[in-house]
């Protein structure tokens, strides 16, 4: 008997537990807004430096405005966009996150950002101390699609204690490629550490060279290049890993495809490495040898002030005016600009900019600082924000590139299928 | 729920072969969570990705406004992109040859725990050991450090003064080394060919010793012909496990199946498409597609089978 009420009542639970669960989870929903509390979500792509960082100037607005929490998720950069994309596909995406040039222009074009033009317009979002081509970095068609958070541009950076080591010059700032090739031979032949990571696969070296001959990576909607001119940049790197300049392809390989933290310059597999100004104090924590900064090869006019990364906020937020709030501050205060220092770029707000620099301790971004600071007035105009599909822009430049590094096609062949795979990658006819 | 009169359960009595529908109520009430998730989890999603992918969805904008786009993907599929071919000959390369030498690697150690000695449960359990890590991430991540250019590998061969090669990063060897972490994952059908090695008849090797029969002819007329149903079933699954290869995939390319593709297996590609370009529409075609793929396999598998599996007639016993 006892068995068949304990049946019945384990029925009865079996159904009851997941609606009262569905009860439950619907409750949690709304009780943000009823007592003035708000939770925000905040989603970013970093290692843990920023997260503590961040964190730390988050804490900061909660202590000014303690009805605000923030719900903070973080991941490192592999992964994060694929994430990002199923969160907004669940209709359930972060308030407020980090973006870049790869995905900005796809989320703008479908409506998933807010535009932050009216904020903008009457001063809660305040980009007055922005340098003008800075803040309109996040625009997309005429909309303000996320704040552009942190300037950053082009750095070779190359292992100082290697050079010292065997009284190696550094290089310089307007070397010519040649030049830079030339000098990476020695560096291979004396310190038996080959000089330069081949950046024939990195879009954002390729793309300087390319302002250097007079072309640029996009001309409106169409590529802003041609066949011959990849060719002639393929050439140029398998001329100098003829020569000795660069690690064997598959070393190569690894530099393309890991993150910041194993570069070649940190690895110790190469003298040099091509990234981001702002990307220093990453790099220099993961290696002991001292590190040094210059602009790429060629005219450093060439480069340009760009956005490092933006932070955009969910058109379907229902903290909309909050998250901008949160934005606005971690952008335009003082103090939060002193706790995240140069971590995503320098900081957009130029009054901030000079607080960091005169306060900052961290003697990588310090470097950071100062190596922008030297080539800021030899910056030329940046370029238009890149078009949507730029992400397989750039994944399809490595592939090519690599194609031309293990030799299994001429640089002229590679060229031409990276052409045709870029121009179908933006939808270019 | 209807309120059923209380009823004895211990005296059912019932029609026979005829159950009445009151007493498969509760049965189906006990089923209902497996049914909601078979429903929720497999069976909606299934319908809503073949709707997908007639359409361009791109997961940003809503599905419910997505265009409808007719046979553009499947089409474009097929006709305008490289690199669906491209990840159809890696996924097929990698199948023809890792599924073969896993079954015959899980087949050759099965034979020999199968024998009685001292400690063969250990043995049996550490060969094991590998798939239980199975398709985890975190083996993947060992793979690679092994076999990197200065890893494990090659400094063991380097100890044999044999030079070895980068075996993760050049695209000549990358999906070889894939092919090897697959193989040794062979735990799975060497225990499910433990346990047909354990049902083949010992008289039957008896009577063959007794005729004359050595090892190999007794191996080839007794145990593989007794076996078959056992590899039959090991060869449909692991093959259909080998198309869906992808962790490792993932791993091993950071995401991207590199080197130069080399190891865009057909799931990674639809994954990249997917997640990466955001071309989700087309992603659910290339998955729609491959579902079709694999059952056309696996029903060649089963008429080919006809002629070399041997089923034990029923009545024997």
């Amino acid at each position: 008997m006892t068995g068949h009420i304990s049946r019945r009542k384990l029925l009865a639970a079996a159904v009851a537990v997941p609606v009262l669960m569905g009860t439950a989870a619907a409750c949690g929903d709304d009780e943000g807004g009823d007592d003035g509390n708000v939770e925000l979500s905040v989603f970013w792509w970093g290692a843990e430096a920023r997260a503590a960082l961040t964190e730390k100037a988050l804490a900061l607005y909660t202590s000014k405005h303690p009805t605000v929490t923030f719900k903070k998720t973080w991941q490192a950069n592999q992964g994060y966009f694929d994430k990002l994309a199923t969160l907004t596909a669940g209709g359930n995406p972060p308030d407020l996150f980090q973006i870049d040039d790869n995905y900005i222009a796809e989320y703008a074009s479908r409506n998933v950002t807010l535009d932050l033009t009216p904020y903008k317009d009457d001063g809660r979002l305040d980009v007055s101390k922005f340098p003008e081509s800075l803040w309109k970095y996040g625009e997309v068609d005429g909309k303000l699609a996320g704040l552009a958070f942190g300037e950053n541009t082009q750095g070779l950076v190359f292992n100082k204690s290697l050079l010292d080591k065997f009284q190696l010059p550094a290089p310089t700032t307007g070397m010519t490629w040649e030049q830079h090739i030339a000098w990476a031979v020695t560096v291979s032949k004396t310190a038996k550490v080959p000089g330069t990571m081949d950046p024939s696969g990195s879009y954002q070296a390729f793309w300087v060279w390319l302002r250097q001959q007079g072309k640029d990576l996009y001309n409106g909607k169409e590529l802003g290049f041609t066949a011959q001119d990849v060719t002639a940049w393929f050439e140029l790197w398998k001329g100098a890993r003829d020569k000795g300049a660069t690690p064997p392809a598959d070393v190569i390989h690894e530099g393309n495809v890991t993150d910041i933290s194993k570069q070649l310059v940190v690895t110790g597999k190469a003298a040099t490495s091509w990234v981001w100004a702002n990307q220093m104090p990453e790099l220099k924590k993961n290696t002991k040898d001292e590190l040094g900064v210059v602009a790429f090869p060629g005219d450093p006019s060439a480069q340009w002030a760009r956005a490092s990364m933006y932070f955009s906020v969910f058109r379907g937020s229902k903290h909309k005016d909050t998250a901008v709030d949160v934005a606005n501050f971690l952008a335009n205060d003082p103090e939060a600009g002193k706790i995240l220092g140069t971590d995503r770029g320098l900081p957009s707000n130029l009054d901030v900019r000079k607080v960091v620099a005169d306060s900052v301790t961290d003697p990588a971004m310090k470097q950071s600082i100062a190596v922008e600071a030297e080539l800021v007035p030899k910056f030329g105009p940046a370029p238009a924000v890149p078009l949507p599909g730029h992400s397989k822009v750039k994944t399809e430049l490595v592939k090519a590139a690599e194609e031309a590094q293990y030799g299994r096609q001429t640089p002229a062949q590679a060229a031409e299928a990276y052409v045709t795979a870029a121009k179908s990658a933006i939808g270019q006819g | 729920m209807s309120p059923a009169p209380p009823r004895e359960p211990a005296v059912v009595r019932r029609a026979p072969g005829r159950p009445r529908r009151r007493e498969n109520l509760p049965g189906y009430l006990f089923l209902s969570p497996w049914l909601l998730g078979l429903a929720a989890i497999t069976a909606i999603p299934m319908l809503l990705s073949l709707y997908l992918s007639f359409t361009d969805y791109d997961v940003l904008t809503p599905f419910t406004e997505a265009n409808w786009v007719g046979w553009d993907n499947y089409q474009r599929m097929f006709t305008a992109d490289p690199s669906f071919w491209h990840s159809v000959r890696v996924t097929v390369t990698f199948a023809l040859i890792a599924v073969p030498l896993k079954l015959a690697a899980a087949l050759g150690v099965a034979l020999l725990l199968n024998r009685v000695f001292r400690g063969v449960g250990i043995f049996r359990g550490l060969f094991y050991l590998p798939s239980l890590l199975g398709g985890s991430v975190a083996v993947a991540i060992v793979w690679v450090s092994m076999f990197n250019r200065g890893g494990a590998v090659n400094s063991l061969l380097a100890v044999f003064g044999i030079e070895g090669a980068p075996w993760v990063s050049d695209p000549k060897y990358a999906l070889q080394t894939l092919m090897l972490l697959a193989i040794w994952q062979f735990g799975a059908p060497m225990v499910i060919f433990l346990a047909g090695l354990k049902q083949v008849p010992v008289e039957l090797y008896e009577a063959a010793s007794v005729d004359g029969a050595g090892k190999w002819r007794q191996f080839k007329h007794i145990t593989l012909p007794m076996l078959s149903p056992v590899i039959f079933f090991n060869l449909v699954l692991e093959t259909i496990h080998g198309f869906q290869g992808f962790t490792s995939a993932f791993v091993l390319s950071n995401g991207t199946g590199g080197p130069v593709d080399s190891t865009l297996m057909y799931t990674l590609n639809l994954y990249i498409n997917g997640f990466v370009q955001l071309d989700m529409g087309y992603a659910s075609a290339m998955a729609w597609v491959f579902l079709v793929a694999i059952g056309l396999i696996t029903v060649v598998l089963f008429r080919t089978g006809r002629f070399w599996v041997h089923y034990s007639d029923s009545e024997g016993g």
